[in-house]
């Protein structure tokens, strides 16, 4: 069932890994206190032990980048993590019950948290509880949750209608084996993409929300935020800006990547999957659950 | 058509109510009385009281939503506790503001993907079309404030042309209310329309696979005829999901680019009333925002049902 | 007088040969069967006539459709034969029409681009609906394609193909995803409308039941060409005549006779005759490629039956 490696997953692959060496190799050294605020080198210019230059507040660049793709895994972890314990279960639920109360519910309840954008729930749950990292990935983790749990429904629904879950049913298994046993292992591989994706997303809401002081307070170092403090300087200094932007992009570039090149790779059977989608819609026209199931990437 | 219609009214009007109870609940959990934050530690009980009466905070929970909830209907959002004036006319003049924001951006996000993709799409057994592809697939991974400052730096530090931030109101100075916003605009469209791209291309390659339009072409028309007649309205239907989910992602980033120019938005207005802990301001502009995402589904599902025949006929 | 004649008509994707110098030719009036199975090259045979190729396949030789030339003139020249003197009826009704449009406007087109003015093309739509047997004309002009039945848009599609009074209708299946009992009133009409007809199909019931003649396609060759009471008689290449035996029907207790083995994919066709590893007469003759011989009545065979 596996494919080949293809330039998505080849490139995708490099430029995560590249963010997660950046990241575990922080936590045992970097080339300078990331935090380490010293007048002496302000806005020092790169050299000398100093890759990319330092802040103004004298903080080594390259070591607060080290640190900062250390919080943006963390933040993008826990909520794809979040999103996917909430909604590929609920999704599954939906799925196998497509016509059930349960199932309407659930995307009713679906829809309505859509109207809440990651940025909207940070800023009340900032508000109530005093923003920070943990507001930052609870508010993204929720409003992701729709998400996964539409992907989640819709591969259900398809892999609800094949023979060996209608012979196992037919053996009188029950719903919860079926789940677990049968309808989990096959749509691992598209909630696998989704989570890519997801991922990738995150890490936007997360640059996003430190931009606007909603996420990872100082003095823990933050791409978003390294941005906000570097727009200032943008005619002095712009080169504060370049690196948190470019460290910012190519992680986005290679989770989005990693995503498209893991749907290629997992084929077959997704293409299956998606072909046979693409017939059910043709003859009974668009649903607008099949078309928001392909539109789900941003 | 009209049962389709009653429906999907039904739903927005729903989603609008249970929205609004998650909303106020939500505000209702920030710790500290209005009251008592208003009039500083040293305040003597009956002040406090008296003001909560006057605020209106001593009632029960559920009559004061209603309260609150019944007022948005007339665009009475009530008065800030914090600055004593009525929240209504500022959101709606920030509304405004971003409203022409969103739309702006929403326009040059369109002129860029409708063409380019379609373009990327006829030709995507060439380099020219792989490489709209590779740009777009660089475009999406770029958020917009972060596109604000690269353009504020080409733009406004190198170049000189533009100004980095900042509003002129269109009544005062047309042509520099026109400039002020052209680098948000741009800002905002660029990235979505390398994200609305890929949608365009992969819908319109769908579309040159359907047998329809080898029949069109064999009533006598030619590749291009055939796609311009036939294909672009069907590979619409997908593309206008994908453009409602963006209007809203597309409001939500005004919220981050007004930051970055210096725009007086709603987002702009949230962030200040968050910052300031004007409790009733927040709860209105993130309601008003929240509505609008709704708003933009129903409209989405409408749309739908004017291009879409199959689902007219569907309850 | 032919109306089509077609020379040396080779269809290749790449380095892959898909059809390999097909000649034929149809009289004005004549209804020509072309038998094969999938994979045989036929329906590239129609497409290539039709200038309607996939991307990345393309087509040599030379056909002439009533002085016009069909293959290696530009697009444009083409645009104006297709719909206009040549027509085609695809296998799959369900997703030939778009569905956005109402069927009127879609019968009105095809008369519209050759030139036909709107109304006279609206009036003549719904002559077209009633002249392929479709009750309530006015009601299905106005419907869209997801209201109709797979045989209703099917002879929507024949209507199109029919309108501009073309010279030559190709039709490629056109019943095979049509239900049983429509099928049969879908192949009277088309009998009954049809100018001169070249009819793609793999049924051999079919055939024998439109056509005049026939020619026999396998492995992108026409293998046998003849009258069609001739060849289904008294077939010469051993191929008909293993497809002959493989659909007659036989008494209760006997087995059915099948050709053994099955058809190659494209490109692993034998060198030679390219039904050798499949023929239970093949020699070492058959390693040299066998030309298409005799007049009436052609077969491209080392050991003809008879």
């Amino acid at each position: 069932m596996r494919g080949r490696m293809n330039a998505g997953l080849i490139v995708g692959g490099t430029l995560v890994a590249l963010v997660v060496i950046a990241a575990l190799v922080s936590f045992v050294w970097t080339p300078h206190d990331p935090t380490l605020v010293d007048a002496a080198r302000k806005l020092r210019e790169p050299g000398g032990g100093y890759l990319l230059g330092a802040d103004k507040f004298g903080r080594d660049t390259f070591s607060q980048l080290m640190v900062g793709a250390r919080t943006t895994l963390y933040v993008g972890i826990v909520a794809v993590g979040i999103a996917a314990l909430i909604g590929a279960p609920l999704g599954m639920i939906a799925g196998m019950t497509p016509h059930g109360w349960l199932s309407e519910l659930v995307m009713r309840v679906n829809d309505l948290v859509f109207a809440f954008p990651a940025l909207l729930l940070a800023v009340m749950l900032g508000a109530v509880y005093g923003a920070g990292t943990l507001t930052a990935m609870i508010a993204i983790g929720v409003a992701t949750v729709p998400a996964f749990a539409r992907v989640a429904r819709a591969a259900t629904m398809q892999v609800m209608v094949t023979d060996y879950i209608l012979a196992a049913r037919a053996a009188g298994r029950g719903r919860m084996a079926i789940a677990g046993r049968h309808v989990l292992p096959n749509i691992a591989s598209m909630l696998i993409v989704q989570a890519s994706v997801s991922f990738a997303i995150a890490i936007l809401a997360e640059a996003a929300l430190s931009f606007l002081g909603f996420g990872t307070r100082p003095p823990t170092p933050s791409w978003g935020r390294m941005l906000q403090e570097s727009q200032e300087l943008l005619f002095s200094t712009p080169r504060l800006a370049l690196w948190p932007g470019l460290a910012i992009a190519l992680a986005v570039l290679g989770f989005n990547l990693l995503g498209d090149g893991l749907r290629d790779y997992l084929d077959p059977k997704l293409r299956r999957i998606r072909e046979r989608t693409r017939r059910s819609e043709r003859s009974g026209g668009p649903t607008k659950e099949g078309l928001r199931g392909v539109s789900e990437e941003r | 058509m009209i049962v389709y219609l009653v429906k999907r009214l039904a739903v927005l009007l729903a989603s609008t109510a249970v929205a609004g109870v998650v909303v106020f609940a939500f505000m209702a959990l920030l710790p500290g009385d209005p009251a008592e934050i208003a009039l500083g530690v040293n305040a003597t009980p009956e002040a406090v009281a008296q003001l909560r009466q006057q605020y209106g905070t001593d009632r029960p929970p559920v009559t004061q939503f209603l309260d609150w909830f019944g007022g948005l209907v007339t665009g009475d959002f009530g008065t800030s506790y914090v600055t004593s004036s009525p929240i209504g006319p500022q959101i709606g003049e920030r509304l405004a503001v971003t409203a022409v924001l969103v739309t702006g951006g929403m326009v040059i996000a369109l002129l860029v993907a409708v063409p380019a993709g379609t373009f990327a799409a006829v030709h995507h057994r060439n380099p020219l079309g792989a490489a709209i592809s590779a740009v777009s697939q660089v475009g999406i991974a770029i958020p917009a404030f972060l596109a604000g400052i690269l353009l504020v730096f080409v733009f406004a530090v190198k170049a000189q042309a533009l100004p980095s931030g900042g509003y002129v109101p269109m009544a005062e100075d047309p042509a520099q209310w026109l400039l002020s916003l052209l680098l948000p605009w741009l800002s905002l469209g660029l990235v979505q329309g390398a994200v609305l791209t890929r949608y365009v291309r992969s819908s319109v390659l769908d579309v040159m696979r359907e047998d329809y339009l080898r029949t069109a072409r064999a009533k006598g028309r030619g590749r291009m005829g055939a796609l311009w007649r036939h294909g672009l309205r069907n590979a619409s239907i997908p593309v206008v999901t994908v453009l409602g989910l963006q209007l809203a992602t597309l409001l939500i980033g005004a919220v981050v680019v007004e930051r970055v120019f210096v725009i007086p938005g709603l987002g702009d207005l949230l962030l200040n009333g968050v910052a300031g802990r004007d409790l009733l301001l927040v709860q209105g502009v993130v309601m008003v925002l929240v509505v609008a995402v709704l708003l933009i589904n129903f409209v989405v599902d409408l749309a739908y049902a004017v291009l879409d025949p199959r689902l007219r006929g569907a309850p | 007088m032919k109306l089509l004649s077609v020379e040396g008509l080779s269809v290749r994707a790449g380095e892959l040969e898909l059809v390999r110098e097909v000649s034929f030719a149809i009289a004005p009036g004549e209804r020509v069967g072309l038998i094969g199975e999938s994979g045989s090259g036929k329906s590239l045979t129609a497409l290539s006539l039709m200038g309607l190729l996939p991307e990345g396949v393309s087509a040599s030789g030379t056909a002439v459709l009533g002085g016009h030339r069909l293959l290696g003139v530009p697009e444009k020249r083409l645009k104006g034969l297709r719909g206009r003197t040549v027509s085609m009826v695809f296998q799959e009704p369900m997703t030939a029409l778009n569905p956005l449009m109402r069927v009127g406007a879609q019968v009105s087109e095809v008369m519209t681009l050759h030139g036909r003015d709107r109304a006279a093309a609206r009036a003549r739509t719904l002559d077209l609906l009633d002249r392929v047997r479709l009750p309530h004309p006015a009601q299905i002009a106005r419907a869209y394609p997801h209201q109709l039945s797979g045989g209703q848009r099917q002879r929507v599609m024949l209507a199109i193909a029919l309108a501009n009074e073309p010279d030559l209708l190709i039709c490629d299946e056109p019943t095979t995803a049509l239900d049983v009992t429509v099928q049969k009133q879908m192949l009277e009409l088309i009998a009954e409308v049809a100018p001169a007809l070249l009819f793609i199909t793999h049924d051999l019931a079919v055939v024998a039941s439109m056509c005049e003649r026939v020619l026999v396609m396998y492995g992108g060759r026409v293998v046998e060409s003849g009258p069609m009471r001739e060849v289904f008689t008294r077939p010469r290449h051993r191929y008909t005549e293993g497809l002959l035996d493989a659909s007659r029907l036989t008494p209760r207790g006997t087995r059915l006779p099948t050709i053994k083995g099955s058809v190659p994919s494209a490109g692993a066709f034998p060198e030679g005759c390219v039904f050798r590893n499949r023929c239970p007469h093949a020699g070492p003759r058959c390693e040299t490629e066998p030309a298409l011989t005799g007049e009436a009545h052609g077969y491209a065979c080392w050991h003809p039956g008879d």
